[in-house]
């Protein structure tokens, strides 16, 4: 048998043992789409300690912005979706949102405060609110 | 009739290929749908680098082809790359006879045929490991092959369907020779290949493989399970090179394309990358000497699909060069002369290509049209505004369709084939996609945008 023959046979019984482990089409879709997840992560990691560690105003600006970026990144890469607008007021719903204030009174209208994240119609996070503030309101 | 339907798609960067049940358009489930683990080497396993480096003494393939591109590119030498852009060509029987560079093949040897022919056979021996491997597929069944290829603008489709099948049958032949060696890391030698290729190529029969549009392939995983209301589509595709507009009508038991609604654009993602990296080069006043403006280019041009997306998806993006921040908005982009004529022709071809559809959707008392984009630009805001705007006259209805269709967030996924979906979507909707929708379904077929004037009857 040749060098070629043996590594063939090799291969061959590598492929199916994998199939008759059963490899999960799933898992093999997980690692592709956290691929490149992965990397983003790995750069909102390190956009974080530079934004912690700033000198100035303006460098932490721009490392808040890189990593607000890097984790938009990572988060598309990962399917995931904002909902909601950053200030929109809306009607408050206890359902559909996480109020981020104590009250003594459930609020009628609420701001957004952060925008939820959801997959596939499934919500991860509801957008959190917080009381309208009339005063504050121009 | 066969158990499994197979389509590759031979992309420009990557190959994909993906498994469906024939039949599985009509009677989707989409826990059927298999996407192939093509490569063996790398994170995301169902992509296959398409690329092939001709060494000293033997041919390499795919990922180990690119690294090895890379190690050498100090001595002027590279990878075969973009064979799609080549089999796209008017005059392709001369291009594929052409001989390949001195960068690509330093022994002068190959012809850009010979490449193509070697790169295919890699990828269909990459298909039968990913088979093999596939605990469903494993089992066993017969398989039906087709490819997807975007509408090719020469005219001359039924040609060039006649030479890429002819092409898979002489890889096919030449898989057959050499068997699994083609799959070795360390490539095939230029011996073995010169003394299987010349009579593979000499009894090589032209490949059983239908034809399917990209275009039709991305309407087949968008429409299906809408039957009915899904019978007239209006598809965006702005890839790399060209953004091109298609028109479908389902009618019966097939699809036609509306030839009349055809439009292609030159500019697309390639063209919004040169709008993107002359924006930042205009602002960035401190790159004044020649030398920084080749660096600051270089590195845009190294993180572009990032700062596209960026800016794309959340309005604006900032990068880092020589320890200055920039940050580039889509309301810059906007300000590029170029872009807004970009912007403009688009809404017209758009337009055009919409009145085209809908007209045939109202004489043949449909009442909806489905939009759809596709491609690397499928969810950039201007293309996304463009199918989601509002029309004049309500009759027929144009329903935008999502990116990335409901069923790719089906739980049997567990969250995971939606964040790859665009990356596999032509194959999958090419493997979906019923025979009705076939542009060709054999060598000799006639493609499906040779036929008009298709009377328009109330059906």
């Amino acid at each position: 048998m040749s060098a070629g023959d043996k590594k063939s046979k090799s291969k061959k019984s590598a492929a199916r043992k994998r199939a008759a482990q059963g490899v999960s089409l799933t898992d093999a879709l997980a690692e592709a789409a956290w691929s490149e997840a992965d990397a983003a992560l790995a750069q909102a990691l390190a956009d974080f300690d530079e934004a912690d560690t700033a000198d100035g105003k303006a460098a932490r600006k721009d490392a808040m912005a890189r990593l607000g970026q890097a984790l938009s990144r990572a988060g598309r890469k990962r399917g995931l979706a904002r909902v909601g607008e950053l200030d929109e007021e809306v009607d408050f719903d206890a359902e559909a949102y996480d109020l981020n204030a104590a009250v003594a009174k459930t609020p009628k209208t609420v701001r957004i405060q952060a925008r939820g994240v959801t997959r596939g119609g499934e919500m991860l996070a509801k957008p959190r609110v917080a009381p309208v503030d009339r005063n504050k309101r121009s | 009739m066969s158990d499994w339907t197979l389509c590759i798609d031979f992309g420009t960067a990557y190959s994909k290929a993906a498994v469906a049940p024939t039949g599985a358009w009509s009677r989707f489930d989409p826990a059927s749908v298999r996407p192939l683990m093509l490569s063996a080497d790398g994170q995301n396993t169902f992509l296959l680098d398409s690329a092939v480096f001709v060494d000293e003494d033997r041919v390499l393939f795919g990922r180990a082809a690119l690294n090895e591109a890379d190690a050498q590119a100090d001595n002027k030498r590279a990878a075969l790359r973009s064979f799609k852009t080549l089999l796209s060509v008017s005059d392709l029987d001369r291009a594929l006879n052409t001989n390949a560079p001195a960068t690509i093949d330093p022994h002068r040897v190959f012809q850009m045929r010979d490449l193509i022919v070697l790169y295919l056979a890699y990828l269909l021996a990459s298909i039968e490991r990913a088979i093999t491997a596939d605990p469903i597929l494993a089992q066993g069944g017969t398989f039906s092959r087709r490819y997807a290829a975007p509408a090719w603008r020469s005219g001359d489709s039924a040609g060039m369907h006649d030479v890429i099948v002819r092409l898979f049958g002489e890889a096919e032949a030449f898989r057959t020779a050499v068997g699994k060696r083609l799959l070795s890391p360390d490539g095939l030698s230029l011996r073995a290949i010169s003394e299987a290729l010349p009579k593979a190529m000499e009894r090589a029969e032209a490949l059983e493989m239908g034809l399917i549009f990209e275009a039709t392939a991305a309407a087949a995983y968008t429409s299906v399970g809408l039957e009915g209301s899904g019978s007239h589509m209006i598809v965006v595709d702005m890839g790399a090179g060209t953004t091109d507009i298609a028109a479908l009508a389902r009618l019966g038991p097939r699809t036609i394309e509306l030839p009349e609604a055809r439009v292609t654009l030159k500019q697309a993602g390639d063209f919004i990358d040169r709008v993107i990296a002359n924006r930042v080069l205009e602002s960035a006043k401190w790159a004044k000497r020649q030398d920084e403006r080749t660096e600051l280019w270089s590195v845009l041009m190294r993180q572009m699909g990032d700062i596209k997306e960026a800016v794309m998806a959340d309005g604006r993006a900032t990068l880092r060069n020589q320890g200055r921040s920039i940050t580039l908005s889509f309301r810059d982009m906007e300000k590029d002369e170029d872009f807004r004529e970009f912007e403009k022709s688009l809404r017209q071809a758009y337009d055009h290509a919409l009145a085209v559809v809908r007209d045939d959707a109202r004489a043949r008392g449909r009442s909806d049209v489905q939009a759809i984009a596709v491609g690397g630009g499928a969810s950039t805001p201007f293309i996304q505004a463009l199918i989601r705007r509002k029309m004049e006259s309500t009759r027929p209805r144009v329903i935008p369709r999502p990116a990335t269709p409901d069923w790719a967030h089906a739980r049997e996924f567990r969250g995971n084939l939606a964040p790859v979906f665009a990356q596999l979507a032509i194959a999958i909707g090419g493997a979906l996609a019923p025979d009705s929708m076939l542009a060709a379904r054999s060598g000799i077929s006639p493609p499906a945008n040779d036929r008009s004037g298709i009377p328009v009857e109330r059906d």
